[in-house]
């Protein structure tokens, strides 16, 4: 296997960041292209509502060189974070562009959001922050994966799908009264693409993917997520809430073939 | 990558419908004696007989002799039940001035197809056997290879087939949004993409 990796390598599929424009590709021809091609997706959302450029509402960072193209990790860093009711990730060469939409409750803590993504093609990718005053703001990086979007598993569709909707959760450092706790939750599902051939039989997997996601401590939301074909398989997220200690962490999700699963979580607490 | 390693790898794994062995590594994989009806994805030959392979770097040299670009990338497959809500806005990025033909590099192809595939090189070489031919897709795509196979068969001298594609192109230079051929595009309906 020495050997493939090495091919691996020649052959340039893991991803790269270049630059920090959101046109980063090159030749005028592509640029037009490229914009052309996020003026069709973000009216397709977001109707003919304006976007704002902005370069400290959202950064995004996504790897220099990610192996896999159906797990590319993304960071979204929102320093401004009072200001931030909503962002949608939007990875515009997916067939299937808009990714994720994640709506912030008020136990939440927008200042970092990570999610791994699957990339079809060398693509920009938008974050679009929605600030509580109703206006849309948007940041771009250019990902260098390819095929993220049909590859295969690698493993039958009952083994993908074994412990489905099994749940983790992990919580970082020490809580501390009025600091926000860093959390990654952890979800077993194959979130099939439907664009992915299962390579024993030659049919195409049927999309199967978490499109709901909800996550509360007591009564107070954290976030709500709706997910798409575009996150990756074993959906991991990373996000920042703030304790109120009003009640365990409560993760609910769904799927698009009627999948709901239900989890809580000891929320970690400053007076432990 | 490391899925497509993955997946490369259980293919190695199972018995293929074709006429050579399953290949086990990205370099041991003979050439089969005809086409290759296996999955399109899986490890392919280093050669292709008749044919001249060649990486990015060679294609940049040929452009200005204005080489016949064939892209027989397989179009995205929309999921049966993807919700009507939500935006499906495929697209396809490839060399630019190339012709997509997706899913020319299938086999077995419907009679009727497989002449359409070789009237449109007839169309896109202007009857000239000897003018050159470059067929492509991605890396560890079979669809490209099979595309060269069929046009050294049918008496084409100037072949060259890209085994890294798209993929290998656009690592170091700029691809262009490319639309499927209209001819054989309007041929209906389209194979099962496989």
């Amino acid at each position: 296997m020495k050997t493939a990796a090495t091919l691996a390598l020649g052959l340039a599929l893991s991803t790269a960041l270049a630059g920090g424009a959101a046109q980063a590709a090159g030749a005028s021809d592509t640029d037009a292209e490229r914009a052309a091609r996020w003026k069709e997706i973000a009216t397709s959302i977001f109707g003919d509502r304006s976007i704002a450029p902005t370069d400290t509402l959202v950064k995004i960072e996504a790897p220099k060189r990610a192996e896999d193209a159906a797990l590319v990790p993304i960071t979204l860093t929102m320093p401004e974070k009072d200001k931030v009711k909503a962002v949608h990730l939007v990875i515009d060469d997916n067939p299937s562009p808009y990714a994720a939409h994640v709506t912030f409750g008020p136990a939440a803590d927008p200042s970092e959001l990570k999610l791994r993504v699957r990339v079809n093609n060398y693509t920009n990718v938008h974050a679009v922050v929605e600030t509580k005053d109703g206006a849309l703001h948007e940041a771009a990086v250019f990902v260098k994966a390819s095929g993220g979007c049909s590859a295969p598993m690698g493993m039958s569709d009952e083994e993908a799908m074994k412990g489905m909707g099994e749940m983790r959760m992990r919580f970082a450092g020490e809580p501390a009264s009025g600091k926000p706790v860093e959390a990654t939750l952890m979800v077993r599902h194959p979130n099939f693409s439907g664009m992915q051939m299962n390579q024993v039989t030659r049919d195409y997997t049927p999309a199967r993917y978490i499109n709901k996601l909800s996550v509360s401590e007591g009564d107070a939301n954290v976030f709500t997520l709706d997910g798409d074909i575009s996150i990756a398989s074993n959906p991991v997220i990373g996000f920042r809430f703030l304790p109120q200690g009003k009640g365990p962490v409560k993760v609910v999700a769904s799927d698009n073939q009627g999948g709901r699963w239900e989890h809580s979580f000891a929320a970690p607490s400053a007076s432990n | 990558m490391r899925a497509l390693l993955r997946g490369a790898a259980i293919l190695a794994a199972l018995t293929v419908p074709a006429a050579a062995a399953p290949a086990d590594s990205p370099v041991n994989v003979p050439e089969p004696q005809g086409l290759w009806t296996g999955p399109q994805r899986g490890y392919t030959p280093a050669t292709l007989k008749g044919a001249t392979v060649i990486d990015s770097e060679q294609l940049a040299t040929m452009l200005p002799e204005r080489p016949v670009l064939l892209d027989v990338v397989l179009a995205d497959r929309k999921p049966a039940n993807f919700p009507a809500d939500r935006p499906w806005l495929p697209t396809h990025r490839s060399i630019p001035d190339a012709v997509w033909m997706p899913g020319a590099g299938v086999a077995p192809l419907s009679a009727e197809r497989e002449a359409l595939f070789l009237r449109r090189v007839g169309e896109l070489t202007g009857g000239d056997k000897g003018k050159a031919v470059v067929t492509f897709c991605r890396p560890e795509c079979w669809g490209s290879w099979n595309a060269g196979r069929r046009l050294v068969e049918a008496g084409y001298t100037n072949v060259h087939w890209l085994p890294l594609g798209v993929e290998g192109w656009q690592d170091a230079r700029d691809t262009a949004v490319v639309k499927p051929d209209p001819a054989w595009a309007a041929l209906a309906p389209a194979e099962p993409e496989r």
